[in-house]
């Protein structure tokens, strides 16, 4: 056992960091270490840096242009990026569609639509939740008719991340309502600019037009954009799952986000507050508590021995503390967390924000904001449920 | 970056569960609790294994290896609820090897080896608390050596242990000394503590004393951080234990005409014990890790460790016991005295409030398990 990465992973870290320090734009990574808006030309222009250097596929294999990296390696790039304050880097593409393309789609379709993810030229957007189906994926209802060597697609999407944004969209759609719900479900390559397609977005709790409903009227979508076989999409959605691995305990962010509640709790004049201390301290523990989980995944998968199947305690523990910083810097700012002054939210406001601390604007947006995290990737509860079922069968 | 084990650790791990499972089972804890709480036959029987030996020097008999195979080998004590304190042996080959004079290493490091002397920390007073720095107990030099004034509380085994290893005020600073039982002006007074184990109230009068070093706040944080890691690693295996129970009597026990395991807010239950449980394993592995690193590091590791296996600790004895029902608050049933075992770890070298200030004081601008 040793704690310590090896030299070469070290030199690898120092190598990224080097790179990111260079190459992410200052005024990107200010409005990240502050909770301000970040544009899409923020989010992709992030995307197509990393694109040129050919890291935006960092998690690819080499054979598909990727740097074939080891899992302790892409800890340690997604560290880098988010202790820098990089934006995260939107997972529809690369990180979700990609690892399905390659493993189920044709070399035509390899061709056709992996260079545009590499580049972060193309924004994709995911398909799957359905108004009605919540954490059950498999009761899709979107239907998908074959007619000649086209789909006509019609139904309805909700909760698409960004989808307001997107080029492309995979969707899980349903092909036949026979057997069990999962044997009916296609996995189709969807152009959002087609006709008959309508993004309408979706205004949340914070005041953010974060998701969209997307809706399909009589959409004609070519046969050749259907990945690997009719009524098989079920088995490539499960793919796509397995690749959301430790990121999805988002440990290295909230590390960072650590970092500046504690730089909050000073300016509010709360680091000598023994009680508000404390909470911090507790939060602290819980992160290094939820790294060596994650770091305890990441052996494992590097020695191939004692495999952890522990992907929902990663995300149940990864959520809470998520929501417990938001809610600690809410709670720091106090009163002055209540102003709702939207343009404070935007980077170089030059307004008199209330008790003169405009990095208290967006504090009690991000805390309303995440509130999802218990609720999106599968809410915590079925996670809850499928942790009991490996405990208790 | 590595948490695998090696090839001689996963033996040493088959060779203590043996020794649990065959020697160790239910029916004599419950013999040696009813006799007093130790057994110095079991104590030998661990000697035998080589367990008292792991952590001291080769050349003072012992068998050199560190503190991840101190770990192992206390999650399976763990796991069989051992009552006697072998992570004693591992606190005093620690401090001793680090901070005594090599006369008295030589004296005594080959006896700890061996089993022949049980060396135990002393440390409680009344008014410290868990504050190592707080000790009223006088050293004073004598004609030979020196002589201890001391009260301490809740000595692991006090009155059964051969010597004691005890901090005490010399010239207005701490020492650390080691103080045989047999010494004259040295008494015990031996009780049963709630896990089962045996404890006692040891008396120093002008007690003879040999010094272990003058730097006695250093000594006496290595130990305790020793004790610290011993014991998060026998909580994981308390706790290991705890959940299968848990696992097994819920898929047994019917209710409503179905097993109790059917049942999701039961289950949600057994879902977040599973959480606690491998948030303490991970963080025993840290603390187990960070043993060797600078002092204030090494402190910091292990407070953080101790607020995580407190709050496992007793999330998971109190859900094992509420899950089993009315026979998880029996005597009869062994549940129960691991529960006990739980809640009397929590407040062994420092509770969670206690370890959490100490995290709250130390916290710096960055986190994380490399910052």
């Amino acid at each position: 056992m040793d704690l310590a990465f090896t030299p070469e992973e070290q030199a690898f870290r120092e190598e990224v960091r080097a790179w990111v320090r260079a190459h992410l734009p200052a005024e990107i990574s200010h409005k990240v270490h502050n909770a301000l808006r970040l544009t899409r030309a923020d989010m992709q222009g992030w995307a197509k840096i990393l694109g040129k250097k050919g890291w935006l596929t960092f998690g690819w294999p080499k054979e598909f242009g990727g740097p074939g990296w080891s899992a302790v390696q892409k800890h340690l790039f997604e560290e880098e990026c988010a202790l820098a304050g990089a934006p995260r880097i939107i997972p529809f593409g690369p990180v979700m569609v990609a690892p399905v393309i390659m493993a189920f789609g044709t070399k035509a379709q390899q061709e056709r639509f992996l260079p545009g993810i590499a580049s972060g030229e193309v924004w994709w957007s995911q398909g799957y939740s359905e108004p009605g189906s919540g954490s059950d994926l498999a009761s899709v209802k979107t239907r998908a008719e074959r007619v000649g060597d086209k789909y006509i697609v019609n139904g309805q999407k909700t909760w698409t991340t960004l989808g307001q944004y997107g080029e492309w969209m995979f969707n899980l759609v349903r092909t036949s309502n026979e057997g069990k719900p999962q044997t009916g479900i296609s996995f189709l390559l969807l152009d959002m600019k087609s006709p008959g397609v309508t993004v309408r977005p979706i205004k949340l709790l914070d005041g953010e037009c974060e998701v969209n409903e997307v809706f399909f009227d009589n959409v004609e979508v070519p046969v050749e954009n259907l990945i690997g076989e009719e009524n098989k999409g079920w088995t490539y959605a499960k793919h796509l799952l397995s690749h959301e691995r430790t990121n999805i305990a988002d440990v290295n962010r909230s590390k960072r986000e650590l970092e500046r509640l504690k730089r909050i709790a000073k300016t509010e004049g709360l680091w000598d507050d023994q009680r508000f201390r404390d909470q911090i301290a507790l939060l602290e523990v819980d992160i290094v508590a939820l790294e060596m989980l994650v770091l305890r995944v990441l052996s494992a998968e590097k020695s191939g021995k004692n495999s952890l199947d522990i992907a929902g305690l990663l995300k149940i523990k990864g959520s809470e503390i998520q929501q417990r910083y938001a809610e600690l810097m809410m709670l720091a700012a106090g009163p002055f967390a209540l102003p709702f002054i939207e343009e404070a939210m935007e980077a170089g406001w030059q307004g008199n924000f209330p008790g003169g601390v405009t990095a208290n604007a967006p504090l009690a947006s991000t805390y309303f904001n995440l509130r999802k995290t218990t609720i999106y990737g599968g809410s915590n509860e079925v996670q809850r449920n499928i942790v009991a079922q490996t405990v208790l069968g | 970056m590595d948490f695998d084990f090696s090839d001689d650790q996963e033996q040493l791990r088959d060779a203590v569960r043996r020794w649990v499972d065959k020697g160790y089972g239910f029916e004599r804890h419950r013999a040696i609790v009813a006799a007093g709480g130790f057994e110095r036959a079991a104590y030998g029987e661990l000697a035998e294994l080589g367990l008292t030996a792991l952590t001291v020097p080769e050349a003072h008999g012992g068998l050199g290896q560190g503190a991840i195979d101190a770990m192992v080998v206390m999650e399976e004590l763990g796991r069989g609820m051992v009552l006697e304190p072998l992570a004693h042996a591992f606190i005093a080959s620690c401090v001793l090897s680090a901070h005594a004079p090599a006369a008295l290493q030589a004296a005594w490091l080959p006896r700890i080896a061996s089993g022949e002397a049980l060396v135990v920390l002393a440390q409680q007073e009344r008014k410290a608390r868990y504050h190592l720095d707080k000790c009223e107990a006088k050293a004073a030099p004598a004609q030979a050596g020196y002589t201890v004034t001391a009260t301490k509380s809740i000595v692991p085994a006090g009155d059964m242990a051969d010597a004691y290893l005890v901090p005490a005020q010399l010239d207005g600073q701490l020492a650390l000394f080691l103080v045989e039982r047999s010494a004259v002006g040295a008494t015990a007074q031996g009780y049963g503590t709630q896990d089962g184990g045996r404890a006692a109230e040891v008396l120093l009068q002008n007690a003879p004393a040999t010094l272990v070093t003058q730097d006695g706040l250093a000594a006496l944080e290595l130990a305790v951080d020793t004790g610290i890691a011993a014991l998060c690693a026998e909580a994981v295996g308390v706790m290991d234990k705890s959940v299968a129970l848990t696992v097994d009597y819920m898929n047994q026990r019917k209710q409503f005409g179905v097993a109790i395991a059917s049942f999701q807010a039961l289950r949600h239950r057994v879902a977040d014990m599973k959480m606690q449980l491998e948030l303490a394993r991970s963080m025993s592995y840290y603390a187990s890790l960070m043993l060797g690193a600078p002092a204030s590091e090494r402190r910091m590791a292990l407070s953080r460790a101790k607020v995580q296996l407190g709050q496992s600790m007793r999330y998971v004895g109190q859900q094992m016991v509420q899950l089993h029902g009315g026979i998880g608050v029996t005597d009869e049933y062994i549940g129960s005295h691991y529960f006990k075992k739980l809640t009397q770890m929590e407040m062994t070298f420092g509770d969670t409030l206690h370890h959490l200030g100490e995290v709250s004081a130390r916290m710096q601008d960055t986190a994380g398990v490399f910052a």
